[in-house]
């Protein structure tokens, strides 16, 4: 309850902010609506050489698009504000603040900047899901339907523990401003099935920097190409790395030691 | 000159190396899509034999070539200049009697490029070991030509992005109009993937524009695809393009250092 009540005041300060840049907000915008057709085109035209990638038609491409997105959102929206301002705290010694505040450090570290508009994303998001899945013309089940929407927020809690890590890591070495480049980097990744990508790099975003747990694995629940065995397996991923990464976060609190001390 | 070049050299290495880890970071953000546009690729290739002639090969090698060719043709003048404008650190660097864009943030970029050249060879080498490409069709002569079409790349690239970062004099929203270039290159220069296997209409406007001469004419060029008229065409619009990229940064430049009020002023 008390969270909730948090997380709306953050959601409504983060709106007065946007506010004060319109006009950022209208060109960020636009940009977006750029880069979904860039990203439209680039599908056509790999769709205009072939009927299949990695055994997945064009609909399913589509729809990882959107579940893509959604982990994008996650990243740009939540991460790249937050760990910029925790970053700074680490430095100047301004982390002290939110350690003497009265509420779960790791939720106040990671939840108060929030970029709003980019809401409009997640909206885009769904829309891309929904397309991509009438396109493929799969028979979904309800069955496969709900793993896919488990998995999607499974997914989604492994890339946010990841982080949590990450950036946990910078208590034990100051200097670590580069805590998310890595999992950026590697983002990009989860544009098209894994199932495409040599054996290095399939490892690499499924056990290293697990964007395919995010991306790739949910749409496969969708097609209905995991058993049962498999889905909770990557139920329980999520909620094992969520438990590892609380606990790496307390850890590394005994280690923060203030700027100046 | 040469010295004031020597000592800006010496500075601006020294201050790159200090960032290397940085550095390293930079380098795999940038090496992931051409990877993965790679495995796509070939995998498609693979899959039906070939792609509008395009065998797996070509893409690897195709990819393999981009590697090295966009390291040496791209800039990162807006991440290390606009804010310069913005938060008014310019001003010391105004009163030098030498050109801030044309030697101290020259140098900076190519000091830059020296060092994730460096940490690209070897990754370089690993991917190719990891990918076995067939390189027989390349000769020394085609790497010769393919040197001037890269200085001319770098030259061009350097140029419109310096005019685009100097338009920090007049917008703080800089920063999305390079995104919109960016954009740009993506679909005009042969970076998702050779132009003649994009849309017709974008292959022909293509042909016209700067930024193939940043990827694709250097890289088909080393890979001997072109036909002597097509190098010929090549080299033109090189020339043509360098000219225009003069004319347009000059004329930003100008004008912008004119309405310049550094903050405080």
């Amino acid at each position: 309850m008390n969270t909730l009540k948090l997380l709306s005041a953050f959601l409504k300060v983060n709106v007065q902010m946007a506010l004060a840049y319109r006009a950022d907000t209208v060109v960020n915008i636009l940009l977006n609506i750029m880069w979904l057709g860039w990203e439209l085109l680039s599908l056509s035209i790999i769709f205009n050489n072939t009927e299949t990638i990695g055994g997945w038609g064009f609909g399913e491409l589509i729809a990882l698009l959107g579940v893509f997105r959604l982990v994008h959102t996650l990243m740009i929206a939540l991460i790249w504000p937050n760990t910029e301002k925790f970053n700074q705290s680490i430095r100047d010694g301004s982390m002290d603040y939110t350690l003497l505040q009265p509420i779960n450090s790791m939720f106040l570290v990671t939840f108060s900047r929030i970029t709003v508009w980019r809401a409009w994303d997640l909206v885009l998001a769904a829309i891309l899901i929904v397309v991509g899945i009438n396109l493929a013309g799969d028979i979904i089940t309800p069955l496969n339907l709900l793993t896919f929407l488990l998995l999607t927020v499974s997914g989604a809690i492994v890339i946010y523990s990841l982080w949590i890590v990450l950036i946990a890591l910078t208590f034990w070495f100051i200097k670590f401003d580069n805590n998310v480049t890595i999992l950026q980097a590697l983002l990009d990744a989860g544009r098209y099935p894994v199932t495409v990508y040599p054996v290095w790099l399939r490892i690499i975003v499924t056990f290293v920097i697990p964007v395919a747990v995010a991306t790739t694995v949910p749409l496969q629940a969708l097609r209905g190409d995991l058993n049962f065995g498999r889905i909770l397996m990557f139920l329980a991923i999520g909620i094992v790395s969520f438990l590892v990464a609380s606990r790496v976060w307390k850890a590394g609190l005994k280690q923060y030691s203030g700027a100046s001390s | 000159m040469l010295k004031i070049f020597q000592r800006l050299w010496q500075v601006n290495w020294a201050e790159q190396w200090q960032y290397r880890a940085n550095l390293i970071m930079y380098l795999l953000y940038w090496l992931v899509s051409p990877i993965i546009y790679l495995a796509v690729w070939t995998s498609i290739a693979n899959s039906k034999g070939s792609v509008n002639g395009f065998t797996a090969n070509d893409f690897v090698t195709y990819y393999m070539t981009l590697l090295i060719v966009d390291q040496i043709t791209s800039n990162i003048v807006i991440h290390t200049f606009a804010y310069k404008i913005q938060d008014g650190s310019l001003s010391g660097e105004l009163i030098r009697p030498i050109h801030p864009m044309l030697t101290n943030a020259l140098v900076n970029n190519i000091a830059f490029k020296g060092l994730t050249i460096m940490g690209l060879i070897p990754i370089w080498i690993i991917l190719f070991f990891l990918n076995r490409p067939d390189f027989s069709n390349v000769t020394l002569n085609a790497i010769l030509l393919a040197i001037p079409a890269m200085l001319i790349g770098f030259s061009v690239g350097y140029l419109l992005s310096a005019a685009i970062t100097a338009l920090a004099f007049w917008t703080t929203r800089v920063y999305s109009i390079h995104e919109f270039y960016y954009a740009m290159i993506l679909l005009f220069s042969g970076q998702f993937v050779p132009l003649t296997l994009m849309p017709k209409l974008i292959q022909d406007i293509a042909q016209y524009l700067p930024f193939q001469l940043l990827i694709y004419f250097p890289i088909q060029l080393i890979l001997g695809k072109l036909s002597s008229a097509q190098m010929v065409q090549g080299y033109v619009m090189g020339g043509i393009w360098l000219v225009v990229s003069i004319v347009i940064f000059n004329f930003v430049w100008r004008n912008g250092v004119k309405r310049y009020s550094a903050v405080g002023a």
